[in-house]
């Protein structure tokens, strides 16, 4: 910082001088006298320079420092990071969610035809007996050939006393 | 031989980061920089938040709100700009929003509880005490708009350049120059009702 001296000799009103501001805010005597040959250094006699918040910088830096800590671990709690296999498997859950919703209504649209003509057999299966017993000497059963171990096998039955219902 | 290896080997002196290699590391994820950036500019902010505030724990209390918004914001900072530019004006958003909310509280009576000075303090001369020229200018200031105070305290008590100041708030350098020209206005005519002792030497620029 320059001397008292050296201020006083550089001083000018209105001056801008880094180094003479400096002094003037640190130096009583030299404050009032600037003051004295120009009021507007009234105010800039208490200004520049740095400033220790009460308690001092370690307590205010501390203090921001847990509070960062807090929000950020509140963040984190707020929104937890996916590994891998969870985002899978959310994203599993929601293909399926999404298909399933494309695919109900194609078939509640499809069922309500199918409904209508499938009803009776469906009753009628509930109350006859799935498989019936009777006694022919005349049928003639006929089984059609298949075409591998997984092909369906098929039956028919020819009998004149068999009932059409059956 | 060994003299001529010593000079070989490369005195690295631990080069502090500027300000904007700290925020790139605090981007990457490191807590400690962020630290070391609030150590650095504790002084500063507080200052310019007292200055503004015109009380210790409220300019405190605002001071570390703004490096918690820091924090916060740090990813929308452009690291085309300067730092002190945009963290300034982080604290001047905040401490004008404080003032704003603390006059709306306030009673403006309250304000003016102040009786003037009989002519005889007036008289006996004026004693230059940086404490109370403080305590005046807080007093005076108390009728200026919170952008008017700051615009105050950053010019003539930070000693920024209007163009600076015109960056911090984001107005031009003329809308700077007329809230400082109108403020000087209003703190001299506070000053004649309330300090006359002082007015006498302050005038309006």
């Amino acid at each position: 910082m320059i001397t008292c001296e050296l201020f006083r000799s550089r001083f000018t009103p209105g001056t801008d001088d880094v180094e003479v501001l400096e002094h003037l805010r640190a130096c009583e005597n030299c404050f009032a006298f600037a003051a004295q040959a120009d009021a507007d250094m009234l105010f800039r006699g208490i200004g520049g320079g740095e400033m220790i918040p009460p308690g001092g910088v370690d307590a205010f830096v501390s203090d921001v420092m847990r509070e960062v800590h807090l929000r950020s671990t509140e963040k984190i709690a707020s929104h937890p990071k996916f590994g891998w296999a969870r985002r899978l498997a959310v994203a599993a859950t929601l293909a399926a969610a999404v298909a399933g919703t494309l695919y109900y209504p194609r078939q509640q649209r499809v069922t309500p035809v199918q409904t209508t003509a499938s009803v009776q057999p469906a009753t009628s299966a509930m109350t006859r007996p799935v498989i019936e017993k009777y006694d022919s000497d005349t049928a003639t059963i006929v089984e059609m050939p298949t075409e591998g171990a997984e092909d369906v096998k098929v039956v028919m039955i020819f009998d004149e006393r068999l009932p059409a219902d059956l | 031989m060994a003299a001529h290896l010593r000079l070989m080997i490369q005195t690295t002196q631990p080069v502090e980061p500027d300000d904007r290699q700290l925020v790139q590391t605090i981007r990457d994820g490191d807590t400690d920089a962020f630290e070391q950036l609030v150590r650095r500019k504790t002084s500063k902010v507080y200052a310019l938040c007292y200055r503004i505030i015109g009380n210790p724990e409220d300019a405190k209390d605002i001071s570390q709100l703004v490096f918690i918004k820091l924090w916060e914001n740090l990813e929308k900072y452009d690291a085309k700009y300067a730092f002190d530019t945009w963290l300034y004006r982080m604290v001047t958003n905040v401490a004008i929003d404080f003032i704003r909310n603390r006059q709306s509280r306030e009673n403006a009576v309250n304000s003016n509880l102040r009786l003037v000075k009989t002519s005889t303090d007036a008289e006996q001369g004026v004693v230059f005490q940086r404490k109370e020229i403080e305590t005046v200018f807080n007093d005076v200031a108390s009728v200026l708009s919170p952008k008017q105070k700051t615009i105050f305290v950053m010019r003539e008590m930070e000693d920024l350049p209007s163009s600076e100041i015109a960056k911090i708030l984001g107005c031009r350098e003329s809308t700077v120059r007329n809230h400082l020209f109108n403020a000087r206005k209003l703190m001299q005519q506070q000053l004649q009702k309330r300090y006359p002792e002082y007015a006498q030497l302050w005038r309006s620029r």
